[in-house]
């Protein structure tokens, strides 16, 4: 029988909710808040209390600033070129594992392996891996008779490229491990009235296996889009964002512009203007896979 | 009863004595980094430093190199930090111009230990233009050429004293087909300094002696010119030349890659593990052999104008710089080149060829010049400016129009 609640009762919720909410409101809001009104202000690290206030300054200094818009495009194509192969290439994995095999489980655990690893380290070993006077991918692809003489791979105006490749041995497992674990989770008798209705195994895949694990690839997609396009330690330590500009980043950029060049205002005027952008990006991306209709996921849910 | 009062009046005695021993003491907070972090030479300087100095406690931070001035700035914004701290001199302009450095002249003044230092190091802590001391010397490093003995007698060459005979050797030397090259070019991090040497030497100067930056002058383009076009034009540097740091610039001339290599004295105790005799050492080739120069950089000690405890501070940086301890130091795997004349004329030093060539260089090295922007120039801008000119991008009057806005600006 349902009741009124009384003036106690309905604000026990909020009293029980209180605590996180306040904590929520200190963790996030505030550096929120605090970072928002710094990216109005021309202010150097070494003395923050010689602020001024400047308006938008900071917001169209860095908008006109060709370095910027050349981060921005670099940070498109490091977020789209890591993102999509390390989806197809974790997709494969997660294929592969999902069939039965001697000794899967222990593959299984061992393809973990670069996603445990430490980014810092990922960066030297692939640094030291396309270096351009003994690295072992040189000696592969002149063995292979790809290439003629040692390329000095992150030395080259392609540099990006080096990165991405290593960020795409590093992020695939992610991925590989979701997707297994999703695919786990679709029931057989699904295949199975599949085959009745004589679908092959591609159709299978794309009509039972693709619908069922939407919600796991949507998330995961997402998830890595946003740490893909916040993670800078691959770039900072392999490249510096160089040679030249040919790597530069926007999160390294605006370390760049916070740590060497102190402008801390206009650095946090980059790191907003990147939080928006990041912003509009997922929620197009989920408008896109809404309209396709599979699995009819909302942002509510996700 | 009785046993347990008498313990917790021995307890309380014990507190008692603790926190007035504790109240009399001056904390001085010490940051710094270690060439080598496994050394203990500078914790048992600390440790005997306070044990002669009962009044004062030193406390020590150690950081790396790498993370050492992001952290400084991190904690002097933040209004905390060291009251002092080991010091590099292109950190000095932006700090000087940011009010947070002390005066340290009047100290000097009463210093007994002034008298040692080789005089024309002090410009290493003074700011153009402006009195007074910034930065206590105590160790600096000058840029010499490190050459593969063996190549060079095997080809018959004369180890080169000046550009032309460099250059002359290096072509000689490279072999890409061997992937052998004459010189191991340094565009990555930390390359400032060795270009600045071959600058200095062919004859170019940062700042003129008025204190106006002329490093976009017309001199300066041409011997920058000569350093891009040793990559870009003769290619007797490796195809990474760009983005090679100091870990591959090493390791190709270890490996057998390089013919030569621009580097300190830091370096020199594993090149003699490594090649033995095979190694050689040279002062940078000049331009003009009758005007040698090269580049010099001085580790030094400061106070902030923060600190609470400055005498306190100043004593410990200066008992530093005082023989017992300066011998030590430099003595250390920490050691670079002594700035006491007295620890410098031992036999250690002039009978030792990396230390002679080095000290030789301290007559004529040159640092660079305390500005609001040679942190920036020094850590970022340098090497985003000498990359997109190796690679073309760039041509070297763009490159150093940046650089001379960069270190006059600040940004």
């Amino acid at each position: 029988m349902l009741r009124r609640l009384n003036e106690k009762e309905r604000f026990t919720p909020f009293l029980l909710l209180g605590p996180a909410l306040l904590l929520m409101l200190l963790i996030v809001a505030y550096p929120l808040f605090q970072a928002l009104r710094l990216s109005l202000f021309d202010a150097s690290l070494l003395r923050p209390d010689r602020a001024r206030f400047v308006g938008l300054t900071n917001y169209l200094n860095v908008l006109r600033d060709p370095l910027f818009l050349r981060s921005l495009l670099n940070s498109t194509i490091w977020v789209v070129g890591c993102v999509t192969l390390q989806f197809t290439i974790g997709m494969l994995g997660a294929l592969l594992l999902n069939r039965e095999f001697p000794g899967r489980g222990l593959v299984r655990g061992l393809s973990l392996i670069p996603w445990a690893t430490s980014g810092v380290l990922v960066s030297l070993m692939w640094t030291w891996m396309l270096d351009g006077n003994y690295g072992v991918i040189n000696d592969i692809l002149v063995r292979l008779g790809l290439i003629s003489q040692y390329r000095p791979w992150l030395a080259l105006p392609i540099s990006l490229g080096g990165v991405i490749a290593a960020n795409v041995w590093q992020g695939a497992p992610f991925f590989a491990v979701m997707l297994l674990a999703a695919m786990q989770s679709v029931p057989q008798e699904l295949y199975e009235a599949a085959r009745i209705d004589g679908a092959g195994r591609f159709q299978q895949f794309r009509s039972v296996t693709i619908p069922l694990i939407m919600p796991t690839i949507v998330i995961t997609t997402m998830l890595r889009i946003v740490w893909t396009a916040n993670y800078m330690d691959l770039v900072f330590v392999m490249t510096g964002g160089g040679p030249g500009n040919a790597s530069i980043i926007l999160p390294v950029l605006s370390y760049i512009t916070a740590y060497k060049k102190l402008k801390v205002g206009e650095a946090t005027a980059m790191a907003v203007l990147q939080a928006i952008l990041l912003i509009i990006t997922l929620f197009v991306y989920l408008r896109l896979v809404n309209r396709k209709g599979e699995g009819g996921l909302s942002l509510y849910e996700v | 009863m009785r046993k347990s009062s008498v313990a917790l009046t021995v307890v309380a005695l014990v507190l008692f004595l603790l926190a007035s021993t504790a109240a009399a003491k001056t904390r001085v907070t010490y940051w710094l980094w270690l060439d080598d972090p496994t050394d203990t030479t500078v914790q048992e300087l600390v440790e005997e430093f306070n044990r002669l100095h009962p009044d004062i406690e030193v406390v020590t931070e150690t950081i790396p190199l790498a993370n050492y001035y992001d952290q400084l700035l991190m904690a002097i914004s933040g209004g905390g930090g060291p009251d002092a701290a080991r010091f590099k001199d292109w950190w000095l302009g932006a700090f000087y111009d940011a009010d947070l450095l002390e005066d340290l002249s009047p100290y000097i003044a009463n210093w007994p230990g002034a008298d040692d230092v080789v005089p024309n190091l002090w410009n290493t802590g003074m700011i153009p233009g402006v009195d007074g001391i910034f930065m206590l010397p105590h160790q600096y490093i000058t840029f010499y050429l490190y050459y593969r003995a063996d190549w060079f007698a095997e080809a018959g060459l004369n180890p080169p004293r000046t550009f032309d005979e460099f250059l002359e050797a290096a072509l000689k030397l490279t072999d890409p087909a061997n992937n052998r090259y004459g010189f191991g070019l340094r565009g990555g991090a930390g390359g400032q300094d060795q270009w600045l040497a071959f600058m200095v030497a062919g004859g170019a100067r940062i700042v003129d002696e008025a204190g106006n930056i002329v490093i976009n002058s017309p001199k300066a383009v041409e011997v920058n010119q000569w350093y891009i076009d040793l990559y870009r034009k003769h290619q007797v540097a490796p195809p990474s030349a760009p983005t090679d740091a100091y870990a591959q610039v090493v390791g190709a001339f270890q490996a057998g890659n390089t013919a030569m290599m621009a580097h300190h004295v830091g370096s020199s105790v594993m090149m003699t593990d490594v090649f033995g005799d095979n190694v050689g050492v040279l002062p940078i080739p000049a331009a003009d052999p009758e005007n040698p120069a090269t580049m010099g950089t001085m580790s030094g000690n400061v106070v902030f104008s923060t600190a609470d405890v400055k005498d306190a501070a100043f004593k410990f940086i200066s008992w530093l710089s005082e023989h017992e301890a300066m011998d030590k130091w430099s003595k250390s795997r920490q050691g670079q080149l002594p700035v006491l004349q007295s620890v410098a004329e031992q036999d250690y030093y002039t009978q030792n060829e990396f230390f002679r060539v080095s000290l030789e260089g301290g007559n004529y090295a040159i640092v660079w010049p305390p500005l609001p922007g040679t942190g920036y120039v020094a850590s970022y801008v340098w090497q985003n400016t000498m990359q997109r000119a190796l690679l073309g991008e760039i041509t070297s009057q763009q490159m150093l129009d940046e650089i001379a806005k960069a270190l006059r600006e600040g940004n």
